[in-house]
């Protein structure tokens, strides 16, 4: 909330965000991709193979969605 | 000692049903009601006076309004400020709900990944229905990032797929996991210093001061985080890439 320094302040709370965002964005990826494989392996009856592909698939997603969202820190500083 | 994850579940506090759905009035359902109650008393009060020398608490609620403005207008442009009022009534409710359920004895709203889950969703709604209403179908070009080579797009679609989907599921997670995790630390401590007794029992008694504190810290942050994702997936919808 605020205070009296609103540079520090600003670099404090993206900090924050970043620190309260990575982890999450990594792991939900990996299981949505890994979940996403597991209804198609259901529906297809493929079973193990679209469900190890969407874990890898999810993983590369969490990365992505990790580098873009450095990137875009990167760029308003 | 009692399971710690005991206050989080729900009793039917007076029981009723409508065509078959269970709408029954339990501690969340109260708690709601009481953050909705004191979110509009909290802008009663700071708008009812409207002076130029603002008093304390309108300019608390200025201050507040005006940070949001421009949370909004830096994640979406000018045309995002038309979901000013939700962005704001968003930010307003997870973060009543997050403090109030920090008074002993209340409930956290915002434990209830039901309660988050729908947030999330409606904001992806939100941003889905913004971007096809804008774009057209043009804003399926969201799954293909610009300057992607042709050889490349069946591997990115799906990634693409996937990284949309995580979106609503991380956002729901976020929330509900902090607050969940916060309030399971604080009675696990309390826990700890009924069983520890005199003797050793106030060294978790003294823990659980700073990590209230913490908690504290964490309501604020968490509502500010949601509030920006937020502004950021509708935003991507307004602007496309």
């Amino acid at each position: 909330m605020p205070r009296e320094d609103p540079e520090g302040q600003d670099e404090f709370r993206k900090g924050l965000s970043f620190a309260a965002r990575v982890g999450m964005e990594l792991v939900v990826a990996t299981l949505v991709g890994a979940f996403l494989g597991y209804l198609l392996d259901r529906f297809l009856g493929t079973k193990p193979w679209l469900m190890v592909v969407g874990v890898v698939v999810g993983a590369i997603a969490g990365f992505l969605n990790v580098y873009r969202f450095v990137q875009r820190m990167n760029q308003s500083e | 000692m009692e399971n710690p994850l005991h206050h989080f579940e729900l009793h039917p506090i007076v029981h009723l049903s409508l065509f078959g759905l269970d709408i029954s009035i339990n501690q969340a359902v109260i708690m709601m009601w009481a953050v909705c109650a004191l979110v509009f008393l909290f802008f009663f009060l700071a708008a009812r006076g409207r002076q130029l020398i603002p008093t304390k608490i309108q300019s608390l609620a200025e201050m507040a309004i005006e940070f949001l403005r421009t949370l909004v207008l830096d994640n979406m442009g000018e045309k995002g400020l038309k979901f000013f009022p939700f962005i704001a009534t968003l930010f307003f409710f997870i973060l009543f709900s997050n403090l109030l359920g920090l008074i002993p004895g209340a409930y956290t709203v915002t434990s209830q990944i039901m309660v988050t889950g729908l947030f999330a969703v409606v904001v992806y709604l939100i941003s889905l229905v913004v971007g096809f209403s804008q774009h057209g179908l043009k804003f399926l070009t969201i799954l293909a990032p610009s300057g992607t080579p042709w050889w490349l797009m069946p591997l990115m679609i799906p990634i693409e797929i996937v990284s949309q989907l995580a979106r609503p599921v991380t956002l729901a997670v976020r929330l509900f996991a902090n607050m969940t995790a916060g309030h399971t630390i604080l009675n696990v401590l309390f826990g700890l210093m009924l069983s520890g007794g005199i003797l050793i029992g106030w060294l978790p008694f003294g823990f659980t001061v700073p990590i209230y504190i913490l908690e504290v810290f964490v309501a604020f942050i968490q509502a500010y985080i949601f509030t920006v994702l937020a502004c950021v997936y509708i935003g991507d919808a307004i602007k496309l890439h």
